[in-house]
């Protein structure tokens, strides 16, 4: 165990080496909530609510939206893989003894930990300072948020790393990134809430695992859930976790079993 | 210059060839990209169904804006952008230095012996788009309309082409920009909406500093009659504009960083 928190605190170490670079983002994700806020202000044009949201509900709902996405890169997990698969380093890893998409996972959170601290919470607050943000509907709902956001994190690298595995049969990981940007684009949420969704369109994507990368945690944290559903909701994005882990574990074997390595 | 002009073709062919070693990754990837361009034009058409209107903008007035997006982009990146983003890397590791010893312009060599034929998923999804928007919106059609139509298509195109290569340049006067680029994108999600969405600063942003609302937002409000913001009476003029300046500016600037070069690897 200690051997996985070493390498996120390693990769939290090499973050902490290119700062002008966090600059630089930092500014870009500035812009970049700034105008999903102004996009929901010309939305709601004047109007207090719409469908029953208030527009300082989907304001927050907007700020929250960048908490799991902007900090955890999941493009750098498939990518990652991709990468071990095509220059061969994956067949090093199966020397060593621990287990290779535990160690993409670990080091990737200890950078997401590192974005959210330095990135993401300083961009959030900013931009609530200027447009106001909602605390969460109550104590419950917000201790609830924190457990949601855990489960979001989990959801988003496991999932991840199950497209990356799938490089192992495509021999390309590229397509896998863009196709999970296109996942993530329509059914987390990230966007738009399943509430401005077409009804059957909004009642599926609900239950898919996405949904609890991006919806969940900030319906959860405006208090849109009786407590008992968000209980239950929260059991439910667990068994995605659980699942998604199992297929996890079950895609290595396999794709451990297939490798050829061409390279060296 | 004209034995340059010549190696072009040969250039391009033994690229396409290289490419197209691995033809299935090669077509899958296209399928995720078009699958993926169209997730976020769906995202903006799921914003518009449940309210009709996007800060005055109808659906198919949308979809031109997003299509001329993509299609401008796809036309400039495909000259500009995986070339320039892994020039910090050759400067790293000392490979353009191989590149200044040939006997060729490099920044001829580059572009066109890594040109980048993975844009066909974009441009065919902006075609197919951009017909059905063109039918859809009433237009006062005459040949002034598409010649201005394919002008401000080509500035466009421009503008993003240079844009990439400024930022290309700026790794060889200064061995580091590709956190640059994710400052770029950061305006690029924004520049596929109309401009009167956001609030002033940000449309200041992006027509002087950033400018990437020539990519699109400027010349698609002109050919559909909106009002510009900022810029008014000056947007047509602006829109076309626009390229050809920017591409002046980045020629100095490959200039005077190709000159400053020095190599960072060895």
């Amino acid at each position: 165990m200690s051997a996985y928190f070493a390498f996120a605190k390693s990769a939290v170490m090499t973050q902490l080496a290119y700062r002008n670079e966090v600059w630089a983002n930092m500014f870009g994700k500035v812009v970049q909530v700034f105008a999903r806020v102004a996009i929901w202000l010309a939305i709601y044009a004047g109007a207090t609510s719409i469908d029953g949201i208030s527009l300082q509900q989907m304001i927050t709902y907007a700020l929250l939206g960048g908490i799991v996405t902007g900090a955890i890169r999941y493009e750098t997990i498939i990518s990652m893989i991709g990468r071990a698969l095509q220059t061969g380093d994956v067949a090093v890893w199966l020397l060593k003894p621990v287990s290779f998409p535990l160690y993409i996972i670990t080091s990737e959170l200890g950078r997401a930990a590192y974005r959210l601290v330095v990135l993401v919470i300083p961009t959030v607050a900013a931009v609530a300072l200027v447009y106001g943000m909602l605390p969460p509907a109550s104590l419950f709902y917000g201790a609830m948020f924190l457990a949601y956001l855990a489960l979001a994190y989990a959801i988003i690298a496991l999932i991840s790393t199950l497209f990356g595995l799938v490089s192992f049969w495509l021999l390309t990981s590229f397509s896998l990134e863009w196709l999970m940007q296109a996942l993530l684009n329509l059914l987390s949420g990230q966007f738009i809430p399943f509430w401005f969704f077409p009804k059957t369109f909004g009642d599926i994507a609900a239950h898919l695992p996405f949904a609890w990368i991006v919806y969940y945690p900030a319906a959860v944290w405006l208090g849109r859930m009786e407590q008992t559903e968000t209980l239950i909701y929260f059991g439910i994005g667990c068994g995605w976790a659980l699942l998604l882990g199992l297929g996890v574990a079950w895609l290595w074997r396999r794709a451990s079993t297939r490798v050829i390595v061409q390279g060296g | 210059m004209l034995r340059q002009l010549r190696l072009i073709p040969i250039l391009l062919q033994m690229n396409l060839r290289a490419q197209m070693e691995y033809r299935g990754a090669f077509l899958i990837d296209r399928i995720a990209m078009i699958i993926t361009y169209a997730s976020s034009l769906a995202v903006i058409w799921l914003l518009v169904a449940r309210l009709d209107t996007l800060a005055d903008w109808n659906w198919g007035e949308l979809a031109l804006l997003y299509s001329f997006h993509t299609l401008g982009y796809a036309i400039g990146a495909s000259f500009s952008f995986t070339q320039m983003r892994d020039l910090e890397e050759q400067v790293r590791l000392g490979t353009f230095d191989a590149l200044l010893t040939r006997p060729m312009s490099p920044w001829v060599y580059l572009v066109f012996a890594r040109f980048n034929i993975g844009y066909v998923s974009h441009i065919s999804l902006a075609l197919v788009v951009m017909t059905w928007a063109l039918l859809t919106i009433p237009i006062d059609w005459s040949i002034g309309w598409v010649a201005y139509f394919l002008a401000s298509l080509l500035s466009a195109a421009l503008v993003t082409g240079s844009i990439m290569t400024l930022l290309g340049a700026a790794a060889l006067a200064w061995t580091r920009s590709n956190h640059l680029y994710s400052l770029y994108f950061g305006f690029w999600e924004l520049s596929r909406y109309p401009l009167n969405l956001f609030p002033s600063v940000i449309q200041g942003i992006l027509l002087t500093v950033v400018p990437l609302g020539f990519m699109a937002a400027v010349p698609v409000a002109v050919l559909v009659g909106k009002p510009v913001p900022l810029l008014g009476e000056l947007a047509p003029i602006a829109a076309l504009l626009a390229g050809p300046a920017l591409l002046g500016l980045t020629a100095l600037f490959w200039r005077y960083a190709t000159s400053r070069y020095q190599g960072a690897g060895g």
